[in-house]
């Protein structure tokens, strides 16, 4: 049987070189350290700490995503399907958390 | 599926495609996602009906363990990266040591996490234990999260591990190789994926107080 | 490695038992789901009888109370979990599907395979609950907490089945997903795919984003009734509202993976009957992205009445009507297919005409449930029950069979009995409105739901909901006797293209060889549904 060899019907696949590797990770590691130090030693801004937490941790998750999980360089539909499911997902919890806080 | 003569379409489902396979993972990633998800509402919630007891329990949480282990995860998951790069660049041998890196560094995960675990055991904080059963609701409620969501996660580490050990199998064989690496892209997604996960759950748990 | 020539169909290629439970042809797969469906329906049915039986008069009839409990929620279960989630998906969907795209087999057939065996070892988990343990169990399918917790009953292996089904539920989508961006024919962009293709390609974005939700949820029951954890049993810390959220977040958006299927058969149907395209195609397919997209936001309106907050009330309740909006332009759409096309009346339409009306009946009375206020009066009562088996049954059960009977030639390459049909239809038709529009009254008048008993003033319209039943069963087996003919190979042989339609699995041979098509398939020039220039196909 003919097998056509579907790779061949889209761009050059795109190489991500180890130094962009090793610059993510770096980008990574501080934002791990910023998080924990916030968190640590800035035990008086106890309102803010878990915002910010969570704000490092999706800037963290972007990062991963956009250049480990090769989304910046994968097809757009991607993308949006990532967006797609972080939007529903979003809508999950709002919708919740405006029950309870109004219970 | 038999071999057949005569009429066969262009497009069929038999051929390779590896795109296909990508976006199959991707979709099962969702799910996961999703499976996760359905936890973080369940946290969000008790968090907002127990805001003091979820902040007292999370005390008692190792951050200095916590961190080691998101910095083992971060780094398994670029040596994973690189191991794809690798593979692209058709250098089998670089290849399988990255994976092999990056399946010690779970190893490395997974037995901080067991002494995690089994500290808190031995303070009889599972659920079901004498001492469990007589903390106050919320303290509980923390506690039960922390054991269904990591260990779910160490669940999924372990699934991973294996995963990176089929494709470390089949790189040697040379069934993954510098045309063919559609698996060691896919591992890499999933591997991701819990790197991801994780990403959420230590400032959750850790790093609240 | 043995050759097989393009013209053998596909029921010929290889004979035996493991020839079809170990087959990754999607065709083969798919009558495997028709033929435990239809037998897991049939136990449905069978409960739902007993379940009337026991209604037929005031005060005990047939069973006790904690046997007719167990028996409405092995109905529930049944019905919601082994028969109309999979139902068009599973059986016409993995058929048709590839045949319409003009591709051979689904993106990952050995997963099309591994789908169906997940779902036998979860159906029979939840029917194992008959005979192991404490019985099957008495919650209705909802096991709302913290009932569920408490029950001495079956509960945990019912929920587990039910996680077992979601995993085969969401494999099926993200093949069907895949699938659609995949393997379409050359030239035929989304905007050329049939609209059952769209249909389908918005129920598995739901069968795949909603389905984790529960599965964690069940998991999180199980792990609550063998651990003891608070999660949502209140008299040890736990909120029994979360669990309703979390339950109706997946089970809401799983009422538009039993609906959208059946909107993409009759999208189908119509313009095939009417031989004319299909009025609004683009706005019948983006409805059902709006529909699953919309489905989503509005899972609040089941809880009403359990004490959620009045501002979320509020809210669930006004993006309630939003998802009216995109159901009734499928409905004006339909109706407007038909004006002024050549009808051609065959049982395939029959159903047709009978599921638009009937979803129209399912879908007011949704409006109603889904007023604030109405709702409050009417949320336990049987205008509820009313209400869903008008959707589900009136609506996808309908299409089902309509799709049995418009693809059925397709399937097997013979004809049914067309009179015998269009009785079977009649009465089947008679029996449905007899069975279920009583309940809508009953319910008005106020008579509760879920109990095995009721006050003696609805006694008439529960005796004449009873009767229905009757009427319909008969309808049923007629129908089903009737279909039964292309299994045992009897029954005239047709061509390529019995109904005159258009669609590509029309253009193959009845039934299909294995690898679906014996030539290059043709898409009309100007979208699916160009009648004027449909390909003339060659015998």
């Amino acid at each position: 049987m003919e097998k056509h060899d579907k790779q061949s019907d889209h761009a050059p696949v795109h190489i991500s070189s180890y130094r962009d590797h090793w610059s993510t990770l770096v980008t990574l590691l501080l934002l791990t350290v910023v998080t924990v130090v916030i968190s640590v030693f800035g035990a008086n801004l106890a309102a803010l700490s878990v915002a910010t937490a969570l704000l490092i941790a999706t800037v963290k998750v972007i990062v991963v995503a956009y250049y480990f999980m090769h989304l910046k360089y994968d097809k757009k539909l991607y993308t949006w399907l990532v967006l797609l499911v972080a939007i529903l997902f979003l809508a999950f919890t709002v919708l919740t958390a405006i029950e309870y806080f109004n219970r | 599926m038999e071999h057949l003569s005569g009429f066969v379409l262009p497009n069929s489902g038999h051929n390779r495609d590896d795109e296909a396979s990508k976006m199959g993972m991707w979709l099962f990633l969702f799910t996961e996602l999703l499976l996760f998800g359905g936890l973080f509402i369940v946290y969000m919630v008790y968090r907002m009906l127990n805001h003091e007891a979820f902040l007292l329990s999370s005390f008692e949480l190792n951050v200095t363990l916590g961190t080691i282990n998101t910095v083992v995860l971060l780094v398994s998951s670029m040596t994973i990266a690189m191991a794809i790069t690798a593979i692209q660049k058709g250098d089998k041998k670089t290849s399988v040591r990255l994976l092999l890196t990056t399946l010690g560094l779970s190893l490395v995960f997974l037995v901080i996490k067991y002494f995690e675990w089994s500290a808190k055991i031995h303070h009889g904080l599972f659920p079901g234990m004498d001492f469990y059963n007589n903390l106050p609701k919320g303290e509980a409620l923390f506690f039960f999260l922390y054991f269904i969501m990591t260990g779910l996660h160490a669940l999924h580490i372990i699934i991973g591990a294996v995963l990176i050990g089929v494709v470390v199998h089949r790189t040697r064989q040379n069934k993954v190789n510098q045309e063919k690496y559609a698996l060691t892209e896919n591992a890499g997604l999933y591997w991701h994926l819990v790197d991801l996960i994780w990403i959420y759950l230590f400032p959750l748990f850790y790093l609240i107080h | 490695m043995t050759a097989v020539s393009t013209q053998l169909s596909f029921f010929d290629t290889r004979k035996g038992l493991f020839s079809w439970i170990f087959s990754v042809d999607h065709k083969r797969i798919a009558l495997l789901y028709l033929y435990s469906l239809i037998t897991f329906f049939l136990v449905g049915v069978t409960l739902g009888l007993l379940m009337r039986y026991e209604l037929l008069n005031p005060g005990k009839d047939l069973v006790e109370a904690k046997t007719y409990n167990q028996i409405f929620t092995l109905h529930g279960v049944i019905m919601i979990f082994l028969f109309i989630i999979p139902s068009i998906p599973a059986v016409f969907g993995n058929f048709f599907l590839p045949i319409m795209l003009g591709t051979d087999d689904v993106s990952f057939p050995k997963l099309n395979l591994l789908s169906w065996w997940v779902y036998i070892v979860g159906a029979l988990m939840a029917l194992s609950t008959l005979v192991f343990g404490d019985g099957p169990a008495d919650t209705g399918w909802t096991f709302y907490a913290p009932y569920s917790v408490k029950t001495g009953t079956n509960v945990t292996m019912s929920v587990l089945a039910a996680f077992v089904l979601g995993f085969s539920s969401i494999l099926t989508g993200l093949n069907f997903i895949v699938t659609i961006h995949r393997l379409r024919t050359p030239g035929m962009t989304f905007l050329k795919m049939p609209l059952f293709a769209w249909a389908l390609y918005a129920t598995s974005w739901i069968q795949l984003l909603a389905t984790p939700i529960i599965g964690i949820t069940l998991l999180m029951i199980t792990a609550e009734r063998v651990l003891g954890v608070g999660l949502f049993d209140p008299s040890i810390g736990g909120d029994p509202i979360l669990y309703q959220h979390l339950f109706w977040i997946y089970s809401h958006p799983a009422v538009y993976i039993m609906a959208l299927p059946a909107f993409g058969v009759i999208s189908e149907m119509l313009p095939t009957f009417s031989q004319r395209t299909i009025f609004g195609y683009k706005a019948i397919a983006f409805s059902s992205l709006a529909i699953a997209f919309v489905g989503y936001f509005i899972w609040g309106h089941h809880m009403f009445t359990s004490g959620m907050s009045g501002t979320a009330r509020f809210i669930f309740s006004m993006l309630t009507f939003l998802v009216a909006i995109p159901t009734a332009i499928k409905v004006f759409n339909w109706v407007a297919t038909l004006y002024k096309g050549s009808i051609n009346v065959q049982p395939p339409l029959l159903y047709t005409l009978a599921f638009i009306f009937q979803f129209m009946i399912g879908g007011f009375t949704g409006l109603v449930l889904g007023a604030l206020a109405t709702d409050i009066h009417l949320h336990d009562t049987y205008f509820v029950v009313g209400h869903f088996h008008y959707v589900m049954f009136g609506g996808t059960g309908f299409a089902f069979f309509g799709a049995l009977h418009y693809w059925y030639p397709k399937i097997w390459g013979r004809m049914y009995n067309i009179t015998m049909a269009n009785i079977a239809f009649v009465i089947f038709f008679i029996g449905f409105n007899m069975l279920y529009f009583p309940m809508l009254i009953v319910g008005l008048m106020g008579m509760p739901r879920r109990y095995y008993d009721y006050l003696p003033e609805f006694h008439l319209p529960n005796m004449i909901s009873t009767y229905g039943s009757w009427v319909l069963a008969t309808g049923l087996i007629l129908m089903l006797a009737n279909l039964a003919a292309g299994f045992f190979k009897k029954g005239p042989k047709v061509g390529r293209n019995p109904w005159n339609g258009i669609t590509l699995e029309w253009q193959t041979l009845s039934p299909p060889p294995v690898q679906n098509f014996d030539r290059m398939p043709e898409i009309p020039l100007n979208g699916p549904y160009d009648f004027e220039n449909k390909p003339a196909i060659k015998e």
